[in-house]
């Protein structure tokens, strides 16, 4: 794939289509000058089928987070008991914690259309709903913090020579070297023990602690990265000609140096979503993400127990992590291609 | 008594203090046999019954003998020493199986429930006028597992060794609180070998104990595994000996993995004729330890070929109980734990305040969210003594409160009455465990509702008991839980709610911080009564207290559900500790 890039377009294996469509786009580019390799990506992403599927599941996942607590509204369910109006426990389930309504024991209702969480007697649609809003919430914050603190790192250890860079590769390498699930072990019950005076402090110190964590050991793959292109650009014309007249260095860092770094980073960030969803999930069910928010992984674990009696209960969140990460991860890899030039299409 | 492993809300403590009234001898048992509902009058029925003239060997009609017992469990077991074991399942396997003392529970299966008769000893003890000396006689013929014999001396050793707190930190102290020199003696390791100790005085098969103060109650201590017979020497060093004490009893330790297996074998030198409670039917115990509860479950359900000969002592998940007792392979029976919410008595000083959190309580919520059987695991009750404590009397402090009921319209009337509306209740909670976090929500939601701003505060796991245990921690709530380690109110009242030097940073087990010197006064006199009317002045104090001063309130009586596969006979619960009846157990084959 990544051999001669003219030869292997030429001679692709792909129907008449496929080639015209190539040949169709090449005329483009030569019409018209200037246009930015971003929105060549864009207008090849909107020809890529899985791409704009994909987008569409993930745009509705993310409608339905945004819109949770008026569906919530709506159905008249509830993710907590903290609403007056909720259903307490011995409401909803009989003894032993089974649900009172719909499955597993009785017919389906349109009132809890996904069942009752068995022992708390909540909604499980509701626990869902709210679950998503906090997975895509700490996903998109943790890929933001963490593509700011590499995307910064990488540019100084890249253009900085010598010592700078010596001490920002070393770090990276140690960041790199730490074993994530033991220091997120380690550092999530010294955070939360520290913070978590209540509830409410404690739900927010949960919510930081666990951006915090996977921004901690999540920001070196992308700094490396940057650094190996800066690495490669410093030496190019523009920049040394830049250099010569004295632009300033933040200057050649974020007005030369970074508009060329844009797909790389677009990259990282479609690829790593999917990745901080899977994690937030993880560690919530191994008992160190979040407790006193909804979370997917939180449901998965207590559901396993009651996967024999009440399958749905687990399917459910398992179902959907399972979309979630699964679109994400496939407009990823559109998005790489698309901006990948030496992609064979 | 310590449960299996500290559980969330409940993190059972010892009960090992001050304890007085003995049993009287009289079997009060109407009991059901192997129901499917454990027996709600008999909870507290620790082994009042006694049969002091039972003679071995004990054969089992139809019994088989042979096959491997597998026993899996989600705790480890924390050591195995006699003189520290003080954890339901390291007592009771000892207990049962592994080591011999001067007396032993039985299972009597008509009336579901233990009788408390000899084992070493010829009789259950035989104590001077004022229960100052118990005097026990060795049977002849007893070995160790190597041959070597039993001697009276080596009761005198393992008495000196009970006494050592240092060496012991986990074990039962109650050779402390009674014996003569237990203020100054501080055991072999850490004292001076058994220089000063002169609690123990052998003559030729006679050991006699001699008691600081009155100890009606010896029999039963008697019957610990602290108090069996230990040689003096290197192999009983600690470090050594609770991976591989000596047995007397019908199994010897095989292989054993600390907190990981457990293999018992056959010990020959064990006599049956000399035993009157044990049976040793299977070849084999094999202890398979911190299995997953799901997977623990799974085995359990599926009763495959190879799993028929499992049982385990944990109790099983809710979800499952049905099925299993359709199956016919759920083992239930209750066992003398109270757990109760006890507010601050300091802090939330109006009884009307206390009273309406008793009503504000989701009992049915917490336990749903708890993972409790209601009516099995979980039992209502409004007294402190649970259901056969001798001297237990019938009757409730709150008379419109329906004992496990939630009136939180009552609770507000109660609130507006005493002009606390919004009153700020603040509780501990585990905030790592998923049921912990349940019920959490489940009391948070029932007090907010009855007019109370409750405010949890999250804690671990890790640090629920010694933050508890902290009188200055910033709490007005605490949750706890007492198991008796026999059937008397002295093993109840003292320990809970005699007034403790909270200034000084001492709380015990006195977590509501009780402090009435008429109360400590009536205590202290219930002590000195003649032994037979102790029983009923407990249960009269019980009334007093919790009707007068209403300082905490129930929120159940323990019970377990136990399963076991379809090949094992004669898993039934021992109500004095809520585990198997290890010495009635066969394989079915």
């Amino acid at each position: 794939m990544s051999s001669g890039l003219s030869v292997d377009e030429l001679d692709g294996p792909e129907g008449g289509g496929e080639a015209e469509r190539m040949a169709d786009e090449t005329q483009k580019t030569s019409q018209v000058a200037g246009r930015s390799p971003t929105r060549i990506a864009l207008s090849r992403l909107a020809k890529d089928k899985v791409a704009v599927v994909c987008t569409g599941i993930l745009l509705l996942l993310v409608l339905l987070a945004v819109m949770a607590p008026f569906i919530c509204d709506w159905l008249n369910i509830y993710p907590d008991q903290k609403d007056p109006n909720a259903p307490t426990p011995s409401e909803m389930l009989e003894t032993g914690g089974i649900p009172s309504f719909g499955p597993p024991n009785y017919p389906f209702t349109w009132d809890h259309p996904l069942g009752i969480e068995p022992a708390s007697g909540r909604d499980n649609l509701a626990l869902l709903l709210y679950g998503l809003r906090t997975s895509l919430t700490v996903a998109v914050a943790a890929t933001v913090a963490s593509v700011i603190v590499g995307v910064t790192l990488g540019l100084l250890a890249g253009y900085a020579k010598g010592v700078v860079d010596a001490v920002l590769s070393f770090v990276i390498d140690f960041f790199l070297s730490f074993p994530f699930i033991l220091g997120a072990l380690a550092l999530a019950p010294i955070i939360t023990s520290r913070f978590g005076g209540d509830q409410d402090t404690l739900r927010r110190a949960e919510l930081y602690s666990l951006v915090g964590i996977l921004v901690l050991f999540g920001w070196m793959g992308l700094a490396r990265l940057i650094r190996g292109q800066v690495l490669s650009l410093r030496e190019r014309e523009f920049v040394q000609a830049a250099q010569v007249i004295g632009v300033p260095t933040w200057q050649i860092l974020f007005k030369e140096l970074l508009p060329n770094l844009v797909a790389p980073i677009v990259v990282a960030v479609s690829l790593s979503v999917p990745a901080y969803v899977a994690a937030e999930a993880g560690l919530s069910y191994l008992g160190i993400g979040l407790t006193e928010s909804p979370s997917l992984g939180k449901t998965v674990d207590s559901a396993t127990v009651w996967f024999q009696r009440y399958p749905l209960y687990l399917w459910a969140p398992v179902v959907t992590i399972m979309i979630m990460v699964i679109a994400l991860n496939l407009v990823g890899d559109s998005i790489r291609d698309a901006f990948d030039p030496k992609t064979r299409r | 008594m310590r449960l299996k492993q500290p559980i969330i809300a409940i993190a059972a403590v010892s009960a090992f203090t001050l304890a007085a009234c003995g049993g009287d001898g009289t079997g009060s048992g109407t009991g059901s046999g192997n129901d499917d509902q454990p027996d709600t009058t008999q909870g507290g029925n620790t082994g009042q019954t006694q049969d002091p003239d039972r003679e071995g060997p004990v054969t089992i009609d139809g019994a088989t003998e042979g096959g491997t017992v597998t026993v899996i469990s989600t705790s480890g077991l924390n050591t195995m020493d006699p003189t520290e074991a003080y954890y339901q399942n390291t007592t009771s396997i000892l207990t049962g199986l592994v080591t011999r003392a001067w007396t032993q529970y039985a299972y009597d299966e008509e009336n579901n429930t233990m009788v408390l008769v000899p084992d070493l000893a010829t009789d259950l003890g035989r104590p001077n006028d004022d229960f100052t000396e118990w005097t026990f006689t060795l049977r002849d013929g007893i070995t160790y597992e190597d041959g070597t014999p039993v001697e009276p001396e080596d009761f005198a050793f393992s008495a000196a060794r009970s006494f050592d707190r240092e060496a012991f930190p986990e074990g039962p102290a109650f050779s402390n609180d009674y014996f003569v020199g237990g203020d100054t003696y501080k055991g072999p390791y850490t004292g001076n070998g058994l220089k000063g100790f002169d609690a123990v005085e052998i003559n030729g098969m006679d050991v006699t104990y001699k008691m600081a103060t009155p100890f009606p109650d010896m029999l039963y201590w008697a019957s610990f595994a602290a108090m069996g017979p230990i040689q003096e020497g290197a192999d009983s060093d600690p470090e050594k000996y609770r991976l591989k004490p000596l047995a007397t009893g019908p199994y010897k330790f095989g292989k054993y993995v600390p907190e990981k297996s457990l293999e018992l074998v056959r010990n020959p030198e064990w006599d049956p004729a000399t035993d009157p409670a044990r049976t040793a039917y299977p070849d084999k115990y094999e202890f398979d330890l911190q299995v997953e509860e799901a997977q623990l479950n799974q085995i359990l359900l599926e009763d495959s070929a190879d799993d028929q000969a499992t049982l385990t002592y944990d109790d099983v998940l809710a979800v499952n109980f049905d099925q299993f007792k359709a199956d016919g392979r759920a083992a239930v029976g209750s066992f003398p734990l109270t757990s109760f919410w006890a507010p601050d008595y300091t802090k939330i000083t109006d009884i009307k305040i206390r009273q309406a959190l008793a009503y504000a309580y989701p009992y049915e919520d917490a336990d749903l969210a708890g993972g409790y059987i209601e009516g099995v695991t979980s039992l209502p009750g409004a007294q402190l003594l649970p259901p056969g404590t001798a001297g237990r009397k019938d009757f409730n402090p709150l008379p419109d409160h329906e004992p496990g009921s939630t009136d939180t319209d009552a609770a507000m009337a109660l609130l507006e009455e005493a002009d606390a509306v919004g009153y700020e209740v603040k509780f501990l909670y585990t905030k790592d465990s998923d049921s912990g976090v349940k019920v959490k929500d489940a009391i948070v939601a029932s007090l907010t509702k009855a007019g109370f701003s409750p405010k949890p505060v999250p804690t671990t796991i890790a640090d629920f008991s010694s933050l508890r245990a902290d009188p200055d921690t910033d709490i007005n709530v605490r949750s706890g839980g007492w198991i008796a380690d026999w059937p008397s109110g002295g093993s109840w009242f003292p320990p809970l709610l005699k007034s403790t030097d909270v200034a000084a940073g001492v709380l015990g087990a006195n977590y509501s911080k009780f402090n009435e010197p008429d109360i400590d006064a009536q205590m202290k006199e219930i002590q000195t009564l003649p032994v037979e009317e102790q029983a009923d002045a407990w249960g009269e104090l019980d009334d007093t207290i919790m009707t007068d001063y209403f300082p905490l309130f129930v929120t159940r009586y323990g019970g377990v559900a136990q399963a076991y596969g379809s090949a094992i006979e004669g898993h039934f619960i021992d109500n004095t500790i809520g585990m198997p009846t290890w010495k009635n157990i066969w394989v079915n084959s």
